[in-house]
């Protein structure tokens, strides 16, 4: 980083961006129409608390659930989005429903590297989990859905994943007796269709939250629900460690995309910012809640283990223009890395178990 | 009023406006941004001030006033000019959550 004060002209950055306007647009996006003048640098005062008060007080958990003013809750609605959410006639085979990918016996996820899809072909990512997905900003490994409604319709409809074209699943739910009269029931003016199909499956989704985790406990009080080796792992991962500048807050993930130096080729968030260097192999931070029992982990389920990944931040990734600025070689002893996991190992929480909900006929 | 001192506020006015514009500065602190909307006129420069401790990407799809100021670290402080008047969604691409729109008018 510069030195406190320097200040100089972003000349070169100027003529990029003037021969880019002379050039025209390339891919998707052109960067040239606004005038992008003098950087300057100047030393900040870094607010990260490192007292384990402070700390604590950024993880709080949330007392209500959010749900968009545009899809409200309703018991019935999160009852509805359950049933086609389990049901495996939402795939044009009738062989995999959402949760043969987000299973609640994988902590809302698979177990596997990648995911399974339509034929059981093997898909290109990891199946994320769904927990806490009521928090969300954004969806998919790489953005490309704006809201967990959005997301929902994407794997029912993808050709590699489910491959239901939406007016079959729709022909095919109408044809079911007990589907028309519920949908009726809890979309009085609206009925059945693909919008109230996705309304119901995100509202059912958001329903999923991790329940308290011993970590929680500790920080309302119960200075016994963690090891001392654990509180340990906290202030590490909150300085030395650096993992709460993107695994932040609550459900630990700002839901922001970085290249933390994966080797592979896939360009991720890239493809669709394909203008802005820092997007190309990104992918969206995942939160790290029932972490431990959601491996193997990273977008490409690489790496099998949390020791594993522990050691990929220390060791800092594949150097390319694209990794993010915040990835490089840590220096973590092999304590500070045990106390790492520890710590992690201490946000599993006891979910509850999920009743299969009986499927209309 | 003299001519000569009517014009010369005009200027003075125009430089002032001017400057108050350039002035304007838009922060980002604790992944958010410090304003959600503002208002400048075609030709004038905001500032986008990382006040954050972590790198930001601040930029813009909109048409006619694309921009992009790549990895931003924390301190650094960049002038962008917006050329076309309209509606500017500006976002940072590494934290989605950060979104803000400058207007920009005649």
């Amino acid at each position: 980083m510069p030195e406190p004060g320097f200040s100089r002209s972003t000349l070169l950055g100027s003529a990029v961006a003037a021969a880019i306007v002379f050039m025209g647009c390339v891919a998707d996006i052109c960067f040239a129409a606004a005038i992008v003048g003098e950087t300057r640098y100047a030393k900040i005062n870094p607010d990260t608390a490192t007292s384990l008060e402070g700390i604590k007080a950024e993880y709080r958990r949330p007392a209500l659930i959010p749900f968009p003013k545009e899809n409200p809750y309703t018991p019935e609605k999160a009852s509805l989005g359950k049933k086609l959410y389990f049901d495996t006639r939402l795939s044009v085979t009738s062989a995999q429903s959402c949760a043969s990918c987000h299973n609640p016996g994988f902590g809302w996820g698979d177990g596997l590297a990648v995911g399974v899809g339509h034929g059981m072909a093997k898909l290109a990512r990891r199946s994320p989990t769904i927990v806490n997905a009521a928090w969300g900003e954004i969806f998919m490994w790489d953005g490309r859905a704006a809201s967990l409604e959005e997301q929902a319709l994407g794997p029912i409809q993808s050709s590699g994943e489910m491959n239901m074209p939406i007016e079959q699943l729709m022909e095919r739910l109408a044809s079911i007796a007990e589907y028309k009269s519920i949908f009726a029931a809890v979309f009085p003016n609206e009925g059945m269709s693909a919008k109230t199909l996705a309304d119901a499956i995100a509202t059912f989704e958001r329903t999923i939250v991790s329940e308290r985790a011993p970590f929680d406990l500790w920080l309302e009080g119960n200075e016994q629900a963690i090891s001392e080796e654990a509180k340990r792992g906290l202030v590490v991962f909150n300085t030395k460690g650096q993992c709460s500048s993107c695994h932040e807050g609550w459900n630990f993930t700002d839901d922001g995309f970085q290249d933390i130096g994966l080797p592979g080729a896939d360009v991720g968030r890239g493809q669709f910012l394909p203008g802005i260097l820092k997007m190309k192999h990104a992918f969206k931070t995942p939160g790290l809640r029932e972490i431990s029992r959601r491996g193997p982990y990273m977008h490409d389920g690489s790496v099998a283990t949390l020791e594993e990944v522990i050691e990929h931040y220390d060791r800092g990734g594949v150097v390319r223009p694209s990794r993010s600025d915040l990835i490089k070689p840590l220096g973590l002893t092999s304590q500070e890395k045990s106390e790492l996991v520890a710590f992690l190992k201490t946000l599993n929480s006891h979910l509850n178990p999920t009743a299969l909900p009986d499927l209309p006929r | 009023m003299h001519k000569p001192a009517l014009i010369a506020l005009l200027i003075l006015g125009g430089l002032s406006a001017a400057a108050y514009a350039a002035n304007q500065t838009v922060r980002q602190h604790g992944r958010m941004f410090s304003t959600e909307s503002v208002t400048i006129r075609k030709g004038e420069t905001l500032i986008f001030q990382n006040d954050d401790n972590v790198p930001h990407n601040i930029a813009s799809v909109s048409k006619g006033n694309e921009f992009n100021l790549g990895s931003q670290p924390p301190g650094a402080s960049t002038d962008v000019t917006f050329t076309e008047v309209g509606d500017v969604q500006v976002i940072c691409a590494i934290h989605p959550r950060m979104k803000m729109t400058v207007k920009i008018t005649n």
